[in-house]
């Protein structure tokens, strides 16, 4: 009797203690999936980061929910542009590796996507690549990873990463970062069907708006003006909160010559969200229709954006270089440029640098630059202008008529300060 | 129950809290283009007044820098204060107040990146009469399409709100530190409605500052419990994990020293069926498993199932205990009254038909029953709702899985050591059977004391104990079960 009672009771105890192990091993399985995905829905969004505040006011060991409300937290300020979300971010990815410093893929993942979004890509490319020796099925490691490599300039990694998420993970974030990557290659009509599986794989507003966005800038680019239109207004009817669609609908104004409607678009944009980008983007127009004081008052605010941004731990030197050529310091530009250049080639960076030494009286070595920005095919009006401008001061009179055509065939109304100074330099170049 | 459950709850915050770096000290929890609101309600009986804070981060300031020039700080401040007099709405019953502007404060203060920040403060007035009844309606349309902090709060003198979705007191005192709670969403309060009656009464605290009861098994409890999780939360190592279960053992024994563990209830049942010390060991061991069960059931349901309150199912569980220890006073009542009848078969048969009775009834109910009068003191109660019985009471006492056993499983699963968890937890069973299986041994002891002498009073007592007991037991089942009712609703 008594030694099958104790049979009965070793048996619920090894039952008990199973059940404790599937309980482990559900747990376990968890980790794969708990970070979130780069595109996850805003609404949804609110309420898994209520719902892991919640949680954790309970299970404050919990180092799973802590990443995912780390980076959920990152997904939040890309989402409404609020950067205070950087610091809890990072308060609470940190917490999630206090808690478990090995095999705590997920909490370095949303530390990688923190870093892409500060800017720091080495910082991020490093930790995606642990995040990835724990778990190489991470299709968002992979995602952190193609962002670092793209910002980075090394186009390879960058593609192989993202057809990595593709494999893993097929859906909105990796067709996202999919289409980027083919735009870098020029590939500007496959970038654009991609684009829109991403679109017919969003479903909320702010993923719609940030695809419809970004189907746009595609349009835009080639200088499909209605098409641009279009997309910006579909996406504006979706969620007007997603800021960026107000920079294209003003641009693709100035363009149809509604330049009132595209000041007051940028004054809105700027007010609510003064990104040394968009600022810049502002200072150009309204320097463009002689508003000299207006555009130095939104330089200064640029200024002030950039030190804030560097006093809050970041670099952006890139910004610093694109300001300095909008306040006509070339010499300050080219310094700036070549210590982002000393960090990343990226073909942004080249182009400015190139840009930048241009104005500095720097051509030969100017055109060098240029010419890298286009190295991987990339077909962008600007880049294209720069090198052609670069191409004319050199006396390279052929090549400059073929590149600066080639820019006005992309997109005739580029920018609202340099697309005349192109249209200018070919008839005088004889060619249009 | 609940109470120490929301104890626990709250400690655990703090922990997370102070284990923090300390953050980075910035002005605005916005970032450097926020603009940042607070408005202070007075409530009166015959006016309203707002206080109001506007706290503008670095680059609004810069933004607005013409517009201060244009016009001076002060005229500014003048018309900033009419932006938002006309944004802030506040309606009593419907009525929306018409705002006295007073401009109250421009100044500059030191922000990031050798920038500024602007802190811009009105005073709003209005008349009303609160002295009846009403319903206040706020809603703050100030530069709506701004990221930033919004706050109301609201105060009443001589009228009191009641019940108010607000606090009384600001958070960030008045916009100037702002919480860094990693488990906080920036506020973003922009309306809020409620009632107001007369009278003084300060807005009621909410219920879960309520402290931990007083006394010294309880505080004991709680803090051996913050060192477990401690524990469970540091680095793993043979010694702690020894200490840990120590710990679980110790803790168990004493969560069951708690009152609510049905003690009273095993002490009237084994007095009432004069129990052995095998019985109060068969409740140790069902109070075992059935709590080292539930916690890990309910773990697992929680862990699983995220949105499912912890509180309620320990509510309904409580309910589930109550009635069970009720429906084993039920069964022992039942029992002691149908003892109380003569004429039942059985007596007829072993009195009369001796060993020939075999032949007139089946072989095996016979047997059985032969078997059973032959080896027990009281010849009714049948060994296996004898067992059930006891099962029951075991059951019942180990039903309501201990919050803090829950919450130091929760939290070795969130640290991914499950297995650490468990064994925890089996720990922290053993450690309340063997309280309960002390006292249950301890009061057979003292039963057995009493009817060594035998006395004529207390053997009158004891023919009576039986069915005085078992209504004892449906009475405490009762109460468990009520009390776990209201504490759930």
């Amino acid at each position: 009797m008594v030694r099958r009672r104790i049979a009965v009771v070793g048996l619920a105890a090894l039952l008990l203690t199973g059940g404790g192990g599937v309980v482990g091993l559900h747990h376990g399985s968890d980790n794969v999936d708990a970070a979130p995905a780069a595109a996850a829905p805003v609404d949804r969004l609110a309420a898994g980061i209520a719902r892991a505040q919640q949680r954790l006011r309970v299970v404050p060991g919990d180092y799973v929910t802590w990443a995912a409300l780390g980076s959920a937290y990152v997904e939040r300020a890309r989402i409404s542009a609020d950067p205070s979300y950087y610091p809890k971010a990072e308060g609470a990815l940190r917490r999630s590796l206090t808690v478990r410093s090995d095999g705590n893929a997920a909490a370095l993942v949303g530390l990688g996507a923190l870093a892409n979004a500060r800017h720091e890509f080495a910082a991020a490319r490093d930790l995606a690549r642990r995040a990835l020796r724990i778990d190489p099925y991470s299709a968002t490691a992979y995602g952190v990873l193609a962002d670092a490599q793209t910002q980075l300039g090394d186009p390879g990694a960058a593609t192989s990463a993202v057809q990595r998420m593709l494999d893993l993970r097929p859906g909105l974030a990796a067709y996202a970062r999919a289409s980027y990557d083919l735009e870098q290659h020029g590939r500007l009509a496959e970038a654009e069907s991609l684009m829109r599986r991403a679109l017919e794989a969003a479903v909320d507003p702010a993923d719609i708006a940030f695809c419809r966005y970004q189907l746009g800038e595609l349009a835009w680019q080639t200088g499909r003006l209605d098409a641009a239109s279009a997309e910006y207004s579909a996406g504006r009817a979706t969620d007007r909160s997603y800021l960026p669609l107000l920079a294209g609908q003003a641009r693709v104004a100035d363009a149809l010559g509604r330049t009132g409607e595209a000041l007051a678009g940028y004054a809105e944009l700027t007010v609510r969200y003064p990104t040394p980008g968009y600022l810049i983007e502002y200072a150009e127009l309204l320097r463009a229709v002689g508003q000299r004081a207006g555009a130095d008052e939104q330089l200064a605010l640029a200024a002030a954006a950039l030190g804030l941004f560097a006093a809050n731990g970041g670099t952006d030197d890139l910004g610093a270089a694109q300001l300095a050529l909008a306040q006509d310091r070339p010499a300050y530009a080219v310094r700036a440029a070549r210590r982002e250049w000393s960090r990343r080639h990226f073909a942004d960076v080249a182009d400015v640098l190139g840009w930048a030494l241009h104005q500095a009286g720097s051509d030969a070595q100017g055109l060098l630059y240029a010419r890298r920005a286009s190295a991987l095919g990339a077909r962008n009006a600007g880049y294209l202008f720069h090198l052609g401008m670069i191409e004319l001061a050199l006396g390279k009179t052929g090549d400059a008529r073929r590149d600066l055509s080639a820019a006005l065939a992309l997109n005739r109304h580029f920018s609202p300060r340099y697309a005349p100074v192109a249209e200018a330099a070919l008839s005088q170049l004889g060619a249009r | 129950m609940r109470r120490l459950w929301l104890g626990l709850a709250g400690l655990g915050i703090v922990g997370v809290v102070l284990a923090l770096p300390a953050a980075p000290a910035s002005a605005h929890p916005l970032g450097n283009f926020s603009v940042n609101q607070a408005l202070a309600l007075d409530l009166h009986p015959t006016r309203v007044r707002v206080a109001a804070v506007v706290d503008l981060a670095e680059l609004p300031t810069l933004q607005e820098r013409a517009a201060v020039a244009a016009e001076s700080g002060v005229g500014y401040n003048a018309r900033a204060c009419d932006a938002l007099a006309h944004d802030v709405a506040v309606r009593v019953n419907g009525h929306r107040l018409g705002w006295t502007v007073r401009p109250t404060g421009f100044e500059y203060r030191p922000g990031n990146a050798g920038l500024q920040t602007t802190r811009i403060t009105c005073a709003l007035e209005a008349n009303t009469d609160l002295a009846v009844p009403s319903t206040v309606d706020v809603a703050n349309g100030y530069r709506a399409d701004r990221i930033g902090w919004r706050e109301l709060t609201a105060t009443g003198h001589g009228v009191h709100p009641v019940d108010p979705p607000i606090p009384a007191r600001s958070v960030s005192d008045g916009l100037r530190t702002y919480p860094t709670d990693l488990l906080g969403s920036p506020l973003d309060q922009r309306s809020a409605r409620f009632r107001v009656e007369p009278g003084d009464g300060i807005a009621a605290i909410g219920p879960a500052t309520q402290a931990n009861r007083g006394d010294p098994v309880s505080g004991w409890v709680a803090g051996a419990d913050r060192v477990l999780e401690r524990l469970v939360g540091g680095r793993l190592t043979p010694l702690v994990g020894l200490l840990a279960v120590v710990l679980a053992l110790a803790l168990g024994a004493g969560h069951a020293a708690l009152p609510g563990h049905g003690k009273t209830v095993m002490a009237a049942y084994l007095a009432g069926r004069q129990g052995r010390p095998r019985d109060a060991l068969v409740v140790g061991a069902t109070v075992t498993l059935t709590h080292t069960g539930g916690v890990l059931v309910l773990g697992l349901l929680l862990t699983t199932a995220a949105g499912l309150a912890g509180e309620v199912v320990l509510g309904w569980l409580g309910i589930a205990s109550g009635i069970l220890v009720a429906a084993v006073g039920v069964a022992m009542l039942a029992a002691a009254l149908r003892r109380r009848t003569p004429g039942h078969h059985h007596h007829n048969h072993d009195n009369h038909h001796g060993p020939s009775h075999d032949h007139h009834h089946g072989p095996s109910h016979d047997h059985h029953h032969s078997h059973d009068h032959s080896h027990d003191h009281h010849p009714h109660s049948a060994g296996r709702g004898r067992r059930l019985g006891l099962i029951g009471m075991g059951v019942a006492g180990g039903l309501v899985p201990s919050p803090s056993a829950l919450v130091v499983l929760l939290g070795a699963i969130g640290l991914g050591q499950t297995a650490f968890g468990v064994l925890l937890v089996i720990a922290y069973g053993v450690g309340m059977a063997g309280t309960l299986t002390a006292a249950g041994l301890l009061l057979i002891r003292l039963r057995d004391r009493f009817s060594a002498r035998p006395r004529r009073t207390l053997t009158r007592l004891a023919r009576l104990a039986p069915a005085s007991s078992a209504a004892l037991v449906l009475c405490v089942g009762l109460g468990l079960a009520s009390r776990a009712a209201i504490g759930l609703g």
